[in-house]
């Protein structure tokens, strides 16, 4: 085995049997579980009975139809008077009564309660007024049967033609998927880098600290260390990011071989559906090469400071780019087509993040997301090449102060 | 020679380092490198270990640009104590066997060789930040030549080493001696440098002030170290011919003499023709040797 693939397994190794390491992947495969099950789970804690509305109809419109029970609300309807049935409101035995009654042609519906709704059951009733109201609409013009069914279901065609080659039209459901699965990739990124960042940080001061890599560096080449220090570091990262897909589709095949509600696995299968082979390409690059470049980063950082304390405050500039990129993205959620948005995906060491967004959720030209990962590889192969450089002379200066000062002192002890 | 530093010299912009050093060092030869801190020891282990380059100069490995010598042959235990310190002993010691081309079944004999030797049997599965500092360097010790190096450089060796483990350390090194290891290294104890090499150089602010072998560096002063011990006062002693200097250690009086030929009518003047207890001439020892040439301030 050379040295650089012993060096690599000793990383590799000694991180994944690492306390933190395991217990963090613990815990993300417990948050899956939770985020998956979370129905069922909050079945089991918060058991609720359904909200009891009665219903009082003072129209000729059938709406026994329209007003159906589900396990969270259910509709009975009551011949008691009003003032019967406020008393039942007052003694909780109902939770609120619906009037539905004509004024001036139109549908009223009077919505009394004693404890207001929660918002989720105000808008189910509000949906189902709404309907209600559409059909009594249809009504009092004597429409036929069908007429009546056309007019509820008709639906627009809406079909988009870009006259522009360069430009290609997603649609709404397209757009959607790519906006969740960017989200995702973005939160991905973030949690990824945060870990892995410090990780190799604080692996190459503890090394450089204790003086151990002065041992190492007689028969190993720096380059090959730091490349070393890299690999296994990225393939941890790839390690964690594979029990994390893992624990996500197993959760969900999980739920469906176990439920009669296939809709788990068809919602990611529609959203894989939805996205394309050249998207899922772009993530990958974009995720890999983001993750690098911060491993880049990391690992020169790490080479500066002189004892593995002062790793976190080498770390400071670094994890401050990240989280600006992950909240710039987090803006994206809302809309992925602002001026922010735009800019951030061509910064290399936010692109990774904001530009799957671009791709996935808004129509670009297929220049654009080029162009950024090739700023992106640009950069990590100009910053591989830089570090690698400084990293030989770093390595083994060892100064105090501040990051700036460590830097003068390189160049100073290293500068010919 | 094996080793061979010719004009080498080491500059940080407007500081010199490592000035015009010249020493060569014999196969199977222990060398040590003396100096006060900041003498540019470090920095001249770095550069024969090619972990920086020389301003100006060359260093030889048989007879080979000494970047260009395969980095296996090489074994080195920094000034600074450094193992890693989550790993567990044997664990350590396996790592960098590997990492120096050796199989995993001569490192286990190695392995057991030296473990046994300095008695760290128990200490095999511990985490390497557990141990004592004495039992932590013993460990990196053994890292550093585990692979049965053919030039080892050693920083310090015997610093936070008790008594008993400077013995253990003192026979490893003439073990490595015997098997062809070339041996380079440094240390504040002048007794151990004195009891183990057979050459030195004397390093002073990056200047070598000596670099030979340890006789000849003791002839350079003569026999002019007179032990005695006598009734005759101090003050009498000091207004002697050829005395440079008198102190006393204990019930022995101590006279540095101008020339080993002042030794003669001193003893004549002291024994007076009677029985003298004690009357003692000899080289300077190396830590006198030490103190006079790089001005008496080491630490």
């Amino acid at each position: 085995m050379s040295k650089f693939w012993i060096l690599t397994k000793q990383v590799y190794k000694e991180k994944l049997l690492s306390k933190s390491f395991i217990s963090l992947s613990l815990l993300y495969v417990a948050i899956i579980a939770v985020v998956v099950y979370w129905d069922n789970i909050a079945n089991l804690i918060f058991k609720e009975e359904p909200i009891n509305i009665s219903l009082v109809n003072e129209t000729d419109v059938d709406i026994t139809s329209i007003f159906t029970s589900n396990e969270d609300i259910k509709f009975s309807y009551s011949d008691d008077s009003t003032d019967e049935l406020y008393e039942q409101l007052e003694s909780e035995e109902i939770d609120a009564v619906v009037t539905i009654s004509e004024l001036n042609d139109q549908l009223k519906a009077d919505i009394a309660t004693y404890t207001p709704l929660q918002l989720n059951a105000q808008s189910t009733i509000n949906s189902y007024v709404d309907y209600a109201s559409k059909i009594y609409g249809i009504q009092s013009l004597n429409l036929t049967a069908d007429d009546a069914e056309k007019i509820l279901n008709s639906q627009p065609i809406i079909t988009l033609t870009n006259l522009n080659e360069k430009m290609s039209g997603k649609s709404e459901g397209e757009k959607t998927s790519g906006l969740f699965l960017s989200y995702f990739i973005g939160i991905v990124i973030y949690f990824l880098v945060t870990t892995f960042l410090s990780m190799i940080t604080t692996n190459v001061a503890s090394e450089k600290g204790s003086r151990a890599l002065e041992m190492l560096l007689v028969n190993v080449k720096p380059g090959t260390h730091f490349q070393a220090k890299i690999t296994g570091v990225l393939l941890l990262a790839v390690t964690q990011f594979a029990i994390i897909f893992a624990a996500i589709i197993l959760f969900l095949y999980m739920k469906d071989t176990s439920s009669t509600d296939s809709s788990n696995l068809g919602f990611v299968e529609s959203m894989i559906g939805d996205i394309s082979v050249s998207y899922l390409l772009y993530v990958i690059a974009f995720v890999g090469f983001t993750v690098i470049l911060f491993l880049i980063i990391g690992a020169l950082f790490g080479s500066l400071v002189s004892k593995v304390e002062e790793a976190s405050q080498a770390l400071t500039p670094a994890m401050m780019l990240l989280l600006v990129g992950f909240y710039v993205m987090l803006s994206g959620v809302a809309n992925p087509d602002t001026l922010l948005i735009k800019v951030f995906s061509y910064i290399p060491l936010t692109s990774g993040m904001v530009m799957p967004m671009r791709i996935g959720a808004t129509d670009i030209s297929p220049i654009e997301p080029i162009l950024s990962l090739g700023v992106l590889i640009a950069t990590v192969v100009l910053g591989y090449l830089f570090s690698l450089s400084f990293y030989k002379r770093s390595v083994l200066t060892y100064s105090s102060g501040g990051i700036i000062q460590k830097i003068k002192t390189v160049f100073k002890f290293t500068t010919k | 020679m094996t080793l061979k530093l010719e004009h080498v010299v080491k500059k940080y912009k407007d500081f010199t380092a490592v000035n015009v050093l010249n020493f060569s060092i014999g196969k199977g030869e222990i060398f040590g490198l003396i100096g006060q801190n900041g003498a540019g020891k470090t920095t001249t282990f770095r550069m024969i270990l090619d972990l920086q380059e020389p301003t100006s100069g060359t260093i030889t490995w048989e007879g080979k640009q000494i970047n260009s010598v395969n980095r296996d042959i090489l074994g080195y235990l920094p000034e600074e104590r450094g193992i890693f310190p989550q790993m567990k002993v044997e664990e350590q010691l396996y790592f960098f066997g590997e990492l120096r081309g050796m199989k995993r079944g001569e490192i286990k004999k190695e392995i057991d060789f030296w473990i046994t030797r300095f008695d760290l049997e128990d200490k095999r599965n511990s985490k390497a930040e557990t141990l004592s500092k004495g039992n932590q360097q013993k460990v990196q010790l053994i890292a550093s030549f585990i692979h049965k190096p053919k030039f080892l450089i050693l920083d310090e060796p015997f610093s936070g080493l008790d008594p008993v483990n400077r013995d253990l350390l003192k026979d490893a090194i003439l073990l490595l001696k015997d098997q062809g290891t070339t041996i380079l290294f440094s240390s504040h104890q002048m007794d151990n440098v004195e009891e183990l090499c057979d050459h030195l150089c004397l390093l002073k602010r990056g200047v070598s002030l000596f670099s030979g072998s340890l006789l000849d560096l003791k002839k350079q002063y003569g026999k002019t170290k007179l032990t005695i011990r006598t009734d005759i006062p101090v003050e009498q002693l000091e207004r002697m011919n050829g005395v440079k200097s008198v102190g006393k250690d204990r019930e022995d009086i101590v006279l540095t003499l101008l020339d080993e030929s002042y030794a003669k009518p001193i003893f004549e003047v002291v024994s007076n023709g009677n029985y003298i207890e004690k009357f003692s001439l000899d080289y300077l020892s190396l830590d006198e040797i030490f103190k006079d040439k790089v001005g008496g301030d080491n630490e």
